[in-house]
């Protein structure tokens, strides 16, 4: 807390460096976008169909980032609510024959808003403040527990999952994988993008930054901890849910690991690798881990999970604040009012 | 009568299983405040030390013998090299030691595949009781269990070194200024809750097979153990496998065991939300 005592001209080459650094966030943010929008033009079928994929879990890990790196929630579990929706529009599609998008993402939407309600009512809110770990193996348990019942109930076709989902639908327009689809969810993801882009910076984001590094301070100010923390986690429950049912409908089959531990840790290292804290940052990692993996997969398939791990551990001993760290001040993650990178970072509570 | 003792059996011998997993991570996470989320990795190589000593053709005995000291020197490694940069943070340590197991257990599913792997009992067959016949690695298994529990209690209540690693879990700042040294406590008790994994994972193999999610298998199970019994004692962790175990084992007798695998959670859950400091608060041993 020294930077109240700075000197006057200290604290205005401070300012300067601030303002001028404060230009690369938005450069990052336009250089991705305009490489997203152009890539179906360069790229095979194939690789759209494969970049669609990375897109839909490029807005999933926008739902963890949240959580965690702007709330600092550690939810194990984040696959919950992409599981969930995706099975729950597995179930509009096969049972019902809905397929509308304008029916379906929505719904989608709704089931991982109504689970992270559920489960991040239940693990948040409450008496007794929850503790960091409390949390994290209450929503690592749920995973678990939606995994080993999906696997279990014949009505969601068990181990095998619900195959052959029939194509999502506009009027008697099928939305089959391809251009059409990619440009679909580059339009959602970019919007979603936004809107959390817009609420991180506002107050409420503020806030929510404030929570991650000191909570006991934020809740002596005067806010309601726990209900911020509840309202964020049924929002990013909400994106999730909202990447789900794209997910579904893209690969049109859903099977359980969709809701398992392991997608869940996936995105926990997409997050972590990028950058925590920052937006773009989740992006970023989820495509480069997504792109390593794709082009080590076909040669190096059982040593990948290895690199996987070991990038994790990297990561954290020595780049806490990922990738984006490289180019990116700390000062431009939202709330990290010009703290050393890395230092006391996270889950000091 | 005699398939209520038959059920009782295999309930506690389940219940044995459960405690002899959770010990380790209990006394890791009580006495040095973090998850360890490798654990059920130490468990997964205790079992394949078992192996590969069956495999080179020596008695199994003498694998189940070597794991815990394999396990344990390789526990001592880890956190002398890599886990005890975690300890800014309990998130930080719940993150790197998964990315630990992780690792771990794709290099043993690199080398044995997706094989489920089997390595026989070293005392076979089964002791009868009038009609009834209990499997004899099993009574084996809960005698072990029993032994381990008593031998961990005194070692943590009645000897230096415990009462070493009680000053370093109270008051660190303090124990290091009475000449303790905190960070070879904080090693050995790692790699004594890395070999008590490792023994655990030796004695179940022949029951289990070894593969290699067999270590996760256990992972969440132990943790919600932990957090049910209450962490920060010896007694806690116990209390809580025991119960965790008991209901794990005794629940598909009466509903379906998909059902009361989730249910046993849930139940945890609510349970720890409700009461968050576990079935038993006090500090200590």
């Amino acid at each position: 807390m020294t930077e109240t005592t700075q000197t006057t001209p200290l604290s205005l080459s401070l300012r300067a460096s601030r303002s001028r650094r404060l230009q690369m966030l938005p450069i990052i943010e336009i250089v991705v976008l305009v490489i997203g929008a152009l890539l179906p033009l360069v790229l095979k079928d194939y690789l759209t169909v494969y970049a669609t994929r990375v897109l839909i879990l490029c807005l999933f890990a926008l739902s963890f980032d949240l959580v965690w790196g702007y709330a600092g929630i550690m939810s194990f579990g984040q696959a919950v609510f992409f599981g969930t929706a995706g099975y729950g529009v597995a179930l509009l599609a096969r049972d019902l024959g809905v397929t509308s998008i304008l029916l379906v993402l929505p719904a989608g939407l709704l089931i991982g808003l109504a689970f992270a309600l559920l489960l991040g009512g239940f693990l948040l809110l409450g008496r007794h403040p929850s503790s960091v770990i409390f949390v994290s193996l209450g929503t690592l348990t749920g995973s678990y527990a939606a995994d080993r019942v999906a696997r279990g109930w014949y009505y969601l076709g068990g181990q095998n999952g619900i195959p052959s989902i029939p194509p999502m639908s506009l009027g008697s327009y099928d939305i089959t994988e391809g251009p059409v689809y990619y440009y679909l969810t580059l339009g959602i993801l970019v919007l979603v993008y936004l809107l959390c882009r817009f609420l991180v910076r506002s107050q409420f984001g503020l806030a929510l930054a404030g929570l991650r590094e000191n909570e006991q301070r934020i809740a002596f100010v005067g806010y309601q901890v726990q209900r911020l923390k509840a309202i964020i986690f049924s929002f990013a429950g909400a994106v999730a849910g909202l990447a789900g049912s794209l997910y579904a409908f893209h690969e049109g089959f859903v099977w359980p690991n969709m809701l398992g531990v392991v997608i869940s840790t996936q995105v926990v290292l997409y997050v972590l690798f990028g950058g925590s804290g920052t937006l773009i940052g989740a992006v970023i990692g989820t495509v480069a881990i997504e792109a390593v993996s794709f082009w080590l997969s076909n040669s190096y398939q059982d040593i990948w999970p290895i690199i996987l791990g070991v990038l994790l551990l990297l990561v954290i001993l020595f780049r806490p604040a990922g990738l984006i760290s490289l180019v990116l001040s700390e000062r431009e993650r939202v709330g990290n009012f010009g703290r050393p990178p890395g230092k006391g970072d996270h889950g000091s509570s | 009568m005699d398939n209520l003792f038959v059920a009782l059996f295999e309930i506690l011998s389940f219940g044995a299983i459960v405690v002899l997993v959770v010990l380790g991570l209990g006394i890791i996470a009580s006495m040095m405040g973090i998850f360890n989320f490798a654990q059920g990795e130490f468990v997964l190589l205790g079992a394949y030390v078992t192996y590969i000593v069956h495999s080179a053709g020596l008695p199994v005995w003498l694998g189940m013998l070597a794991a815990p000291f394999v396990v344990g020197a390789l526990g001592f490694f880890l956190e002398r090299t890599i886990v005890r940069r975690f300890y800014a943070a309990p998130i930080v340590a719940m993150l790197g030691t998964y990315a630990l197991g992780l690792i771990i257990r794709e290099i043993v599913r690199g080398l044995i595949g997706g094989l489920y792997l089997s390595v026989p009992e070293p005392l076979g067959g089964s002791v009868t009781i009038g009609t009834m016949h209990f499997s004899t690695w099993r009574l084996v298994i809960i005698l072990i269990t029993a032994l381990v529990m008593i031998g961990s209690y005194l070692l943590l209540a009645r000897t230096t070194f415990g009462l070493r690693i009680r000053a370093s879990l109270e008051n660190p700042a303090l124990a290091r200024a009475s000449g303790i040294s905190t960070n070879a406590i904080y090693g050995a008790t790692f790699a004594f809750g890395a070999a008590l994994a490792g023994l655990a994972g030796a004695l179940i193999v022949p029951v289990f097979s070894l593969f290699a999610d067999l270590g996760l298998r256990f992972l969440i199970q132990g943790f919600v153990a932990v957090m049910v019994g209450g962490v920060g004692s010896f007694a806690g962790p116990v209390a809580g496998a025991g119960v965790i175990g008991t209901l794990a084992a005794a629940l598909p007798w009466i509903i379906p065991p998909v059902i009361a695998d989730v249910l046993v959670f849930v139940l945890a859950i609510i349970f720890i939300k409700f009461r968050p400091q576990g079935l038993i608060s006090t500090k200590g041993v």
